[in-house]
């Protein structure tokens, strides 16, 4: 209970700025180079699984298992070899979370392709591979940025949970708020989580209306 | 120390045998929690989500209420709501519950949504009234979808219990917590294990759930079969 | 030209989808595929582009087996349209025309250049160029596709079914387009259809298949629809292929009488210019039915003639003036003639010879038109 500790202490936001901004930089820096490499994994696991149906079943199962693993358990699973208040610690299971979402989407869109936009294609003396990238990928982009947008806000949002061994940036703001009793910065933590995936997510639809024209001139 | 090692130490700990601390009771502890505010959610999405679903309004809320949960952090709403509302576990179920609802909530209007309007079309024009086409031909049809939103909302549960043993909530999350705050790395670890099993399992609970929920769903998307089309090739002939 | 030895294709579950065909696609001509559907017609059509590996015989293009041509580079030499138009959703208009000649090596702008001269010569206007394929209509599309798929100036055009999912009056419109254009280019082209009606006015020649690809019959349009080879494909060809064939034959066989202002007690009013405006009887009006020999086919004329209140179809110039006008019984005459195969084979009216035709029909064509006689355009 507060004890008559009001919710916010405006002050308190004007001393920290400096403090904060940079809580937010190393919480953005956690949560979105996994994101990122999870990309670089996705698409030429993705482009492989379209190229070879058989491997997606499989590859689909295992992440659709790592993605419901609590990741506070996978964290301290991970001390161990990373250890513990490392970046690497929180950035390797955001990854493998980051891949759970971008496969199947990479698949969706790779697949999405109608069959005979393909045979069009391959009409016109498109080989496999060159297909893959010409035509295939191009128009899987929507897919992947929709895929991205999960991702992202995902990863924004349990990086804080790396807070409770020690590497959570701005979740670092809840731990220290609910030891000292005082929900200032536990207001502050939440609002900035929310406001860089918020941030995150528009940049992302700005990256479709720039990438994928066709999608968004489309919907009417 | 090596794993073996320390999954020994935690398993053989007698205070993990028997009494409070029990790997028993802590299972027991987290899985009542976590169906506590899972049911708490039900109660309130599932409702609202067959009547979004079926009237079609409100669809772009949902999504947009989807967004913003998946934006917050659950360590910090967590740890705000014990601050404000006190110690103990109903502080701790209002932010769980608030989780699990948006993903039960989406999946229910979705999967009412997604029911074949050929489907309702011909339910309704053989005399069905408005509750018995949403109860008796779109929630069949709906089931596969909602159980695998319920299964995203127990995932987000289970997960969110454990975290919120920072803030004093019993189950398995107490290990992790405990072993953390006194560098015990054998009741971490077991305990991180333990958590891992549980989410593992649940999932497969639901896997089992919709794989048979789906005939069912597949047998009402028939429905437009005696419905809809000797009707339609008696005319054509 | 490209021909068929013997190809078959049989599917590796056992079940043979074409049993062997000898076909020869004649070059500069349009030669149409029909058949019920199973008949193996698509697959017949993939094979050229050696979509479709033949599993026995071979297929010959200019002389050459495509089996021994590399597939990109004989792919990129034959131009193929598909139901779905298939065109890529990430690229705009222009730039899915331009595909095959940046797969040549054009550099962009030569093949921009290339791609708008197309979309105009399929009728699209230039505003389009710029737009994505969502953005278009089915019709639009499909003028794409085809646009597309002539871009790096194929001899050969495979056409699979590419208008049969677009409503009926865009597809008469692509059709009429498609003979326009082919008039223009002279390209080998293999028409892939389930539509008997499309298969006739298309081809110059058609292929009427059953299962298993076997040829039931191989015939121009005007052949095939008054002598077909047998039951089956007189089966195929419906019951109103009598009526069907009319539509190959020109109007221009009909012979006109001279405009009188009364028809058997119907007055023709006609506006300043010299058009139709009514036919009235008893104070009523009532519309004019008209054809006009110089485009119109012989089922147009008999058309207007049942339409026609009085009994009587106006035929009209090209500006809609009336020049004369034909009886049922007239315009009945004139389908007793033996048919021509081309409208624009003939260039004059009266039938010469009724004589090969039977005595009642000639009786009754002469007993109720009189001025049948003083026909004259």
């Amino acid at each position: 209970m507060l004890d008559g500790e009001p919710l916010v202490r405006w002050h308190w936001l004007g001393d920290h700025l400096g403090y904060l901004a940079g809580l937010t930089g190393d919480h953005a820096v956690i949560a979105l180079v996994p994101v990122l490499i999870g990309l670089l994994l996705a698409v030429p696991l993705g482009l492989a699984c379209t190229r070879w149906p058989r491997l997606y079943q499989p590859l689909a199962a295992v992440f659709n298992v790592v993605y419901a693993l609590p990741s506070l358990a996978v964290f301290v699973v991970l001390i161990p070899y990373t250890g513990l208040a490392t970046r690497e610690t929180v950035m390797v299971p955001l990854t493998f979370y980051a891949l759970a979402v971008l496969l199947p989407t990479t698949v969706d869109g790779l697949r999405a392709v109608p069959e005979p936009v393909r045979q069009a294609a391959t009409a016109m003396g498109y080989g496999p591979w060159h297909r893959l990238a010409a035509v295939e990928l191009p128009a899987a982009v929507p897919y992947l940025i929709a895929g991205l947008r999960v991702a992202a806000v995902s990863s924004i949002s349990l990086a804080a949970v790396g807070a409770l061994i020690g590497r959570g940036g701005l979740g670092y703001l809840f731990v220290d708020g609910f030891q000292r009793t005082f929900p200032t910065p536990i207001l502050a933590g939440i609002v900035l989580v929310a406001l860089l995936a918020l941030v995150c997510d528009l940049l992302l639809v700005a990256a479709r209306r720039l990438l994928a024209p066709w999608a968004t001139g489309v919907a009417r | 120390m090596n794993w073996f090692g320390w999954l020994h130490d935690f398993f053989a700990d007698p205070a993990h045998r028997s009494g409070p601390d029990s790997i028993l009771d802590r299972v027991l502890e987290h899985l009542a929690f976590s169906a506590e505010a899972l049911v708490l959610a039900a109660l309130l999405a599932v409702p609202l989500g067959l009547l979004i679903g079926y009237t079609g309004r409100g669809l772009f809320l949902v999504t947009a209420l989807t967004g913003i949960a998946r934006a917050l952090p659950t360590l910090g709403l967590v740890t705000l709501a014990v601050l404000l509302a006190g110690v103990g576990d109903t502080a701790v179920l209002l932010p769980l519950t608030a989780l699990a609802a948006p993903p039960l909530l989406v999946a229910t209007a979705e999967g009412i949504r997604g029911t074949d309007p050929d489907v309702r079309d011909a339910a309704r024009g053989i005399g069905l009234t408005h509750p018995q086409t949403l109860f008796q031909v779109c929630l069949p049809a709906a089931l596969p979808t909602l159980l695998a939103g319920a299964r995203t909302a127990a995932v987000q549960v289970i997960a969110t219990a454990t975290v919120a043993a920072y803030v004093g909530l019993g189950g398995l999350g107490r290990y992790v917590i405990d072993g953390l705050a006194t560098r015990d790395f054998p009741t971490t670890v077991g305990g991180a294990l333990l958590v891992v099993l549980l989410a593992v399992a649940v999932q497969l609970l639901f896997a089992l759930l919709i794989r048979y929920a789906t005939p069912r769903g597949a047998r009402t998307a028939h429905v437009d079969e005696p419905a809809g089309s000797p009707a339609l090739s008696k005319e054509s002939i | 030209m490209i021909r068929f030895e013997g190809a078959a294709k049989r599917h590796p579950d056992g079940t043979v989808a074409v049993r062997g065909l000898d076909l020869d696609v004649p070059a500069g001509r349009t030669t149409v595929l029909v058949g019920p559907s199973g008949c193996g017609k698509t697959t017949i059509l993939r094979m050229v582009n050696r979509m479709v590996v033949p599993t026995g015989g071979r297929v010959l293009l200019d002389g050459a087996d495509v089996a021994t041509l590399p597939a990109a580079q004989l792919r990129r030499g034959i131009g193929y349209v598909i139901q779905q138009a298939g065109l890529f959703p990430h690229r705009r208009v222009i730039d899915n025309v331009a595909t095959v000649p940046r797969l040549l090596g054009w550099d962009r702008k030569r093949a921009r250049a290339r791609a708008a001269e197309l979309l105009e010569l399929v009728g699209l206007p230039p505003e389009t160029a710029r737009r994505y394929p969502a953005q278009l209509s089915g019709g639009q599309q499909q003028r794409v596709g085809v646009a597309r798929a002539l871009a790096a100036d194929p001899p050969v055009l495979l056409m699979d079914e590419p208008f049969s999912a677009v409503d009926p009056l865009v597809r008469a419109g692509l059709q009429e387009e498609l003979l326009r254009l082919q008039a223009e280019l002279g390209k080998t082209v293999l028409f892939v259809t389930h539509d008997i009606e499309e298969a006739v006015r298309l081809g110059d020649r058609v292929v009427v298949l059953r299962e298993h690809g076997e040829i039931a019959q191989l015939a121009d349009p005007h052949t095939l629809l008054t002598a077909p080879a047998d039951a089956g494909v007189a089966a195929f060809l419906g019951r109103d292929r009598g009526l069907r064939g009319l539509g190959l034959r020109p109007a221009a066989d009909v012979p006109l009488a001279k405009l009188e202002p009364v028809h058997d007690g119907w007055q023709l009013t006609l506006d300043q210019d010299g058009r139709p405006e009514h036919w009235l009887h008893d104070g009523q009006r009532h519309p004019v039915p008209v054809f006009a020999p110089a485009r119109d086919t012989l089922r147009s004329a008999l058309d207007a003639a049942v339409l026609s209140p009085s009994g009587h179809a106006v035929a009209v110039d090209a500006d809609g003036r009336a020049i004369g006008t034909a009886s049922r019984a007239a315009v009945v005459a004139a389908l007793a003639a033996p048919g021509t195969p081309e409208p624009d084979a003939h260039d004059s009216g009266p039938p010469e010879s009724d004589a090969h035709e039977s005595g009642a029909h000639e009786s009754g064509a002469h007993g109720s038109g009189a001025q049948v006689n003083h026909a004259g355009r």
